[in-house]
């Protein structure tokens, strides 16, 4: 072990040193670690506030949002058509461009609170999805021993349920805590407060200044790293407990599995529910709100923009064309993003040392803001497909690597202990145990990322590019034109949509 | 726009001016006669100083107002913070205020600008040679997506066919004009070229917008009808003690950016060269001799005239000059 630690140092250095050198090599792009360091020297009397102004967002962020997970987890296991019914509105949430929701919230909410309420948008699902998979998927002999003892639905959710969540649950929370910090961010990039990294990063975006947009970059990074660790470590500490062997493959679809004993009509019913529940919600907000539809838009306004008024066709065409080009590059780097988790992810298994060290690295390219990284992205993949595939790939990658780690870990010992007994290698284990053990998790991931992947790439035509969706949008933004940003934040969320039930329906066919 | 969207933006605005005034959302904000709320459209730069001057040096306090002044950002839309009634007057862009206006029907009138001639325009390395609009054929031009309108128009009043260019996106980051991934950068002329000597030791040049056919105004002063209606006296106040804060900054065009160092501008990312160059590049795009903010007979003809090279057709009455006189 000490050994181990002492090679796990040795390589952090040797990486450290080599970044050093390309970075003296490289010039402005890279700047070495040692120039970074020396401008937090530089910078030391204004990070303490922007770090402070983005802890405080992002953990305010991160406790709303949670609580929203945890309750909605709860309601959507007790009542599952509740499940059903808001299965549109959670993808919405998860899907939503922040180019949409981010002008409204400075609009609607006062002070922090646009940054917070996004930072709570950004970890509402991924925790209500894995609370939600430890909810239902739980050990078949204790929910057995309730019934027997006369137990009902309440009583399970309190002994059994809840306590064999938690794993799941600090899972989520992991990537929740990252995601908190990124989102607060965002807000903060967009709002026009006077202290945040974000604030920091979009004042030092026009400076030119490498050195000081990878500090900011990194200390963003750093405070990522530190929520997820602490996640982490709550999670080795406390999730010692023995499982059933049989059951990772008993994973419930959550999907739906208990309305599959509805009728047909009534399916029907649920589904037609599950589609409108989102845009009456649509509706509602806005009304709530009072918000001038110049900049939000109804739901039915959006539709006839794309339908009915004079210019729709016009309108349409544009759309259309700007999703052909997106769509193509979304599934690929969906498919290579989760490909590379994978790959990364059975690390664990065969290179359990390896695995350690690809985790620090992981997280440093999932937090570092995307704009910060755009310089290097630029030199490394120009401006067109393979950039965005690129980025589609880092949004995609650590989210997917996360859940599938997680799948990995909880693969029963027995199982494993069975391959080595028989004098199987770590190779037979990946492919006889772990895999079709984690198979449940490779879905869940499919299922969280799918939206992701479109998201990504859209970042990429924004920054890059310049074409697709994710241009369209930005243009339309100096059109003052909300009614195409509102249509083509729709069809992305109906694209996010169709890629979720896309993959869950595939997972039904597995089984 | 169709008389439908009309009619239903005309009901959702006043829905909207209600709840900003029961504050329920807690926008309401100004409750004393005196206070206004103010959406700049951007962090704290030297663009800025003018407000930042009047309300250190009590300028506003004098007149007897209280001015509430919140930084902008990419996703603060000026004209949606007056819609809203977050904010009782914004600095915004005169092409989304016109649109706003004349396809959505928004109730809104610009009673001042802050510049005269927009900063915006191309900015180049000059070893590319880059003079004008012709110049740029065969290039690759990085631009901000909320200034493709006004770039392609360029194009368009050069006849120089959109495909000639290769417009790719603009993300405020000069580093790529530097490395040369790009040949120029749309942006303001008032900091970019600065920092691209600063870093890259080669001289940079440029060319306004504004020089080759688009003579628009820039941080247009911008309020409702039914604020001009009702709080029209403080509007006229603010307007003087914002010109006596310009006034005071050009006085001495290096004193305020080091003064706000610590202050305004602290660990926003920019340096007080940098801050300098831009108060001193400003200084000729604002100022007037009939005073900051002030719109002539002619500027406002040349700005309908250019407004309708895309396709906006605006009334005259979309400016109101008649607060001048009482500043």
């Amino acid at each position: 072990m000490k050994l181990e630690r002492l090679r796990a140092i040795a390589i952090g250095v040797a990486l450290l040193l080599i970044w050093e050198l390309v970075g003296r090599l490289a010039g402005r792009l890279l700047p070495p670690p040692s120039e970074i360091l020396a401008q937090y020297w530089r910078d030391r009397d204004v990070f303490p506030a922007h770090i402070w102004a983005t802890t405080r967002s992002a953990a305010a962020g991160f406790l709303l949002g949670n609580a929203a997970a945890i309750l909605a987890a709860i309601a959507f296991c007790r009542f599952p058509l509740l499940e059903q019914l808001f299965r549109g509105v959670n993808i919405a949430l998860f899907t939503v461009p922040a180019i949409v929701i981010g002008p409204i919230f400075v609009l609607v909410f006062p002070g922090d609170l646009p940054q917070i309420v996004l930072a709570a948008v950004l970890v509402y699902f991924p925790t209500m999805a894995a609370m939600l998979v430890g909810l239902n998927e739980i050990d078949p002999r204790l929910s057995d021993l309730v019934r027997i003892y006369g137990g009902r639905e309440a009583a399970l959710m309190r002994f059994v349920r809840l306590r064999s969540s938690l794993p799941s649950l600090l899972a989520g929370l992991k990537v929740a805590a990252s995601l908190a910090v990124l989102g607060a961010i965002l807000g903060e990039f967009g709002s026009g407060v006077r202290w945040g990294l974000g604030t920091f990063l979009l004042g030092s975006l026009s400076q030119g200044d490498a050195p000081r947009l990878w500090s900011i970059g990194l200390a963003a990074t750093g405070l990522a790293m530190i929520g997820y660790g602490a996640f982490a470590l709550i999670g080795a500490k406390t999730t010692g407990a023995t499982k059933a062997v049989t059951l990772a493959n008993k994973l419930p679809d959550r999907l739906g599995d208990r309305a599959g004993r509805r009728g047909g009509a009534q399916r029907l019913a649920i589904l037609l529910a599950a589609i409108l529940t989102p845009f009456v919600l649509w509706e509602a907000l806005i009304a709530a709100t009072g918000l001038s539809p110049i900049i939000a838009p109804g739901p039915i306004e959006t539709l006839s923009y794309l339908f009915v008024s004079p210019d729709s066709a016009a309108a349409r065409a544009t759309l259309l064309n700007a999703v052909g080009e997106t769509l193509p590059i979304a599934a690929l780097g969906l498919v290579s993003g989760l490909a590379a988790a994978f790959l990364l992810a059975s690390f664990t298994v065969l290179q359990p040392r390896l695995a350690r060290l690809v985790l620090p690295v992981a997280l440093v390219a999932q937090n570092i803001p995307l704009v910060a990284l755009t310089p290097i992205v630029l030199l490394l993949f120009g401006r067109e497909t393979l950039a965005s595939v690129f980025m589609a790939v880092l949004v995609v990658f650590f989210p997917a690597y996360v859940l599938l780690s997680q799948g990995f870990a909880l693969t029963p010992h027995a199982a494993r202990d069975l391959v080595r007994a028989y004098g199987g290698g770590r190779f037979k284990e990946l492919r006889l145990i772990a895999t079709p053990y984690s198979i449940s998790y490779l879905f869940a991931a499919a299922k969280l990322v799918a939206p992701q992947a479109l998201l990504g790439v859209m970042v990429a035509e924004w920054l890059l590019s310049g074409r697709g969706l994710g241009n369209l949008l930005n243009v339309s933004r100096g059109n003052l034109d909300y009614d195409m940003i509102w249509a083509g934040a729709m069809v992305s969320i109906l694209i996010s949509v169709a890629a979720y039930q896309s993959v869950a329906a595939l997972e039904r066919l597995w089984r | 726009m169709n008389s439908l969207t009309r009619r239903q933006f005309a009901k959702a605005v006043g829905a909207g001016l209600g709840g900003a005034a029961t504050g329920v959302f807690g926008l309401g904000g100004a409750g004393a006669a005196d206070a206004l709320n103010f959406q700049s459209v951007w962090l704290n730069d030297p663009e800025f100083l003018g407000y930042m001057i009047a309300i250190d040096n009590g300028f506003y306090a004098a007149e007897g107002l209280s001015v509430n002044y919140m930084p902008g950002g990419p996703n603060i839309i000026p004209e949606g913070a007056l819609l809203s009634g977050k904010a009782d007057i914004a600095l915004t862009n005169i092409l989304t205020t016109a649109k706003a206006v004349v396809d959505k029907g928004a109730p809104l009138v610009i009673i001042g600008t802050q510049y005269q001639k927009s900063p915006a325009g191309v900015i180049s390395l000059a070893s590319a040679n880059i003079k004008g609009p012709k110049d740029l054929v065969g290039k690759t031009v990085a631009c901000p997506p909320l200034s493709r309108n006004v770039f392609d128009a360029m194009l368009k009043i050069a006849e120089i066919s959109a495909d000639k260019v290769r417009v790719v996106p603009y993300t405020f980051d000069p580093t790529p004009l530097i490395e040369g991934n790009v040949d120029a950068v749309v942006d303001f002329v008032t900091q970019i070229p600065f920092l691209v000597e600063q870093k890259s030791g080669k001289k940079a040049s440029y060319f306004l917008f504004w020089d080759v056919g688009l003579p628009l105004y820039v941080d247009l002063v911008v309020v409702t009808k039914d604020t001009l209606k009702a709080k029209r006296a403080q509007l006229v106040k603010f307007l003087r003690a914002s010109r006596k804060g310009w006034d005071e900054n050009f006085a001495d065009p290096k004193k305020y950016p080091a003064l706000y160092e610590n202050t305004w501008f602290k660990g926003l990312g920019s340096s007080p060269e940098a801050e300098l160059y831009f108060n001193e590049t400003q200084r000729g795009l604002m100022e007037t001799p009939k005073g900051v903010y002030y719109m002539s007979d002619d500027g406002i003809s040349r700005n309908i005239e250019a407004l309708a090279r895309f396709g906006e057709k605006v009334n005259r009455d979309l400016f109101d000059t008649s607060l001048f006189a009482e500043v």
